[in-house]
């Protein structure tokens, strides 16, 4: 494909509408561009998907599931979003106390972070789904019935407790390098016209703070969204878990996961289109 | 060394270590009401560090310091009460060289935000208060704009009106116009003339010469973390009694010409 690269004037003297044309200009090739891409995308999409149905697959089993594993986007989606939520705040906990000048916060908060980091998403959800009702049973056994019970969690509130905790200690580290970003000035000049520490980091250090961290936090959602597979294990009905159910009871497990692959897929495709979005939105906040 | 009873801030025997760097070697000094100071002297002689010790910026090694009937002492090893340390804040205001306005406040959110979040007045109190400081530096037009949108002269004005809205008794200037382009120097420096006229007490760290001589009441020359000599404008530039002095200025003014 060639790209017309002409200018609509040959002549050296300033024409007033050159600033224009060169913007069509430039806008022309950018689209050209984009179209060379998506073509490139395509093509391999085509490629793998005559491949597949060369060596017998089946679309027209995923046609007949699709329903089945679909209604299990809407679990992931409400999985991801409580767990992203629950571990914003122990990322800004965790900060704070990592950021704090009292040992034990720091304490506390360092050994959440290393303890966290140091193990395997899927062993942190085996300990709280299996591993704690056994505590719970011993507890009740010794007379602390309520405790007990109150940790004998369901599968969707352990995957939920399990992904806040492993993401909240990971976003810790953004956060702190978030509040860590702002210039030592701003809390100079806050805490000069009498702010407190803590109304010196509520007014003016969080607020800039969050603002830089927020298309981190979108890419830890789109990041959570695919680990959030991991609860299926539990047998949760999300996507992977539907999947998992049919395809091995048929044995059509390429057809199924592939099927589970793509939604996953759709799903961090949209995501990030939002967040780019926010992203753009944000970075002209401020200015009036 | 002068003192005085009436004075608004007393420091005395004021030391600072920086680790192992002694940047203040036992300062003392008063300010009257009304009186403008401006400390001059190299960079690095300890004038900024002076200025922050006095609202625990930084926080000083050993001395005292009292502003207008609050006081505080330190020592080594003393650990210092964050309410006193609070009194004492909210009777100085602070200017800084690089403005540090709250880039998320528009100019007005800027200038209201000791008063309600520190003084606890209602919105439009606040909001009342703002507008007569930001109308005293020019920028009432400004009051709806981001710091992003504003030059450098205006956002150390707005940041003098922040300053100011706290009505606090004694003004702190820490090389307030050094991240301006020459351009720009003159608008501030226009506003502090203005502020010296009216009879608030500053203490100003600057450069400009020119600027110290139009308005101190007096000028303290430091070096190496001590007063070295202090006095009127007319004395310490034109008769200087101290060879530190003299030679400072001189290579001072030379260097400020040629620049």
């Amino acid at each position: 494909m060639s790209v017309e690269t002409q200018f609509p004037s040959d002549e050296p003297d300033i024409d007033p509408s050159m600033g224009e044309a060169l913007q069509a200009h430039k806008n022309k090739v950018r689209l050209i561009h984009t179209a060379k891409i998506a073509s490139v995308w395509i093509a391999l999409v085509l490629i793998l998907s005559i491949g597949l149905l060369q060596l017998r697959f089946d679309p027209g089993y995923v046609g007949e599931h699709y329903g089945f594993v679909m209604q299990g986007v809407l679990t992931t989606l409400g999985l991801s979003v409580a767990s992203i939520a629950i571990a914003t705040i122990l990322a800004l906990l965790g900060a704070l106390g990592r950021l704090s000048h009292n040992s034990i916060a720091q304490g506390l908060a360092g050994f959440y972070v290393s303890l966290v980091r140091g193990t395997p998403l899927l062993i942190q959800i085996y300990i709280i789904y299996l591993g704690l009702p056994q505590i719970g049973t011993q507890l009740q056994s010794l007379g602390f019935a309520h405790l007990g019970k109150t940790l004998t969690l369901t599968a969707i509130q352990s995957g939920i407790l399990a992904l806040s905790l492993n993401y909240g200690a990971y976003m810790t580290e953004i956060f702190r390098a978030g509040i860590q970003s702002i210039s030592h000035g701003q809390r100079e000049a806050a805490i000069s016209l009498g702010l407190t520490e803590w109304q010196t980091m509520r007014r003016v250090i969080l607020p800039q703070a969050i603002r830089i961290i927020i298309p981190d936090i979108g890419n830890q959602f789109i990041a959570m969204q695919k680990d959030s597979a991991l609860v299926s294990v539990m047998g949760v009905w999300e996507i992977t878990y539907r999947a998992n159910r049919f395809g091995r009871k048929d044995s059509k497990f390429m057809e199924m996961f592939i099927l589970a692959a793509a939604l996953y897929w759709i799903l961090t495709i949209v995501s990030s289109w939002i967040e780019e979005r926010l992203e753009k939105r944000l970075a002209h906040a401020y200015e009036r | 060394m002068l003192m005085n009873d009436n004075a608004i801030i007393h420091v005395e025997n004021l030391h600072k270590w920086f680790g192992k760097l002694h940047v203040l070697k036992g300062v003392s000094f008063s300010v009257s009401p009304k009186e403008v100071m401006v400390l001059i002297g190299r960079s690095g002689s300890g004038k900024s560090t002076l200025l922050r010790c006095l609202n625990f910026l930084e926080e000083p090694t050993a001395g005292t310091i009292s502003v207008a009937g609050d006081s505080i002492t330190t020592a080594p090893g003393v650990k210092l009460d964050p309410k006193k340390i609070l009194a004492i804040r909210l009777k100085m205001g602070m200017v800084f060289q690089e403005f540090n306005l709250f880039p998320h406040m528009t100019a007005l959110g800027n200038v209201i935000e000791g008063l309600v979040t520190v003084k606890k007045m209602s919105q439009d109190e606040a909001i009342a208060m703002g507008e007569k400081y930001l109308s005293k530096v020019g920028l009432f037009e400004k009051r709806d704009v981001f710091p992003i949108r504003l030059s450098g002269g205006q956002k150390q004005r707005i940041a003098i009106a922040r300053s100011l809205a706290m009505e606090p008794q004694v003004m702190l200037f820490d090389e307030p116009t050094s991240a301006l382009d020459p351009e720009l120097i003159g608008e501030v420096l226009d506003v502090m003339k203005q502020l010296a006229y009216e009879g608030t007490t500053m203490m100003i760290v600057t450069h400009e010469m020119s600027f110290a001589n139009d308005v101190a009441d007096r000028i303290i020359y430091v070096d190496h973390g001590e007063i070295v000599e202090q006095g009127e404008p007319e004395k310490i530039f034109n008769h200087p009694s101290d060879d530190r002095t003299r030679v400072f200025l001189r290579t001072f003014l030379h260097t400020d010409q040629s620049d």
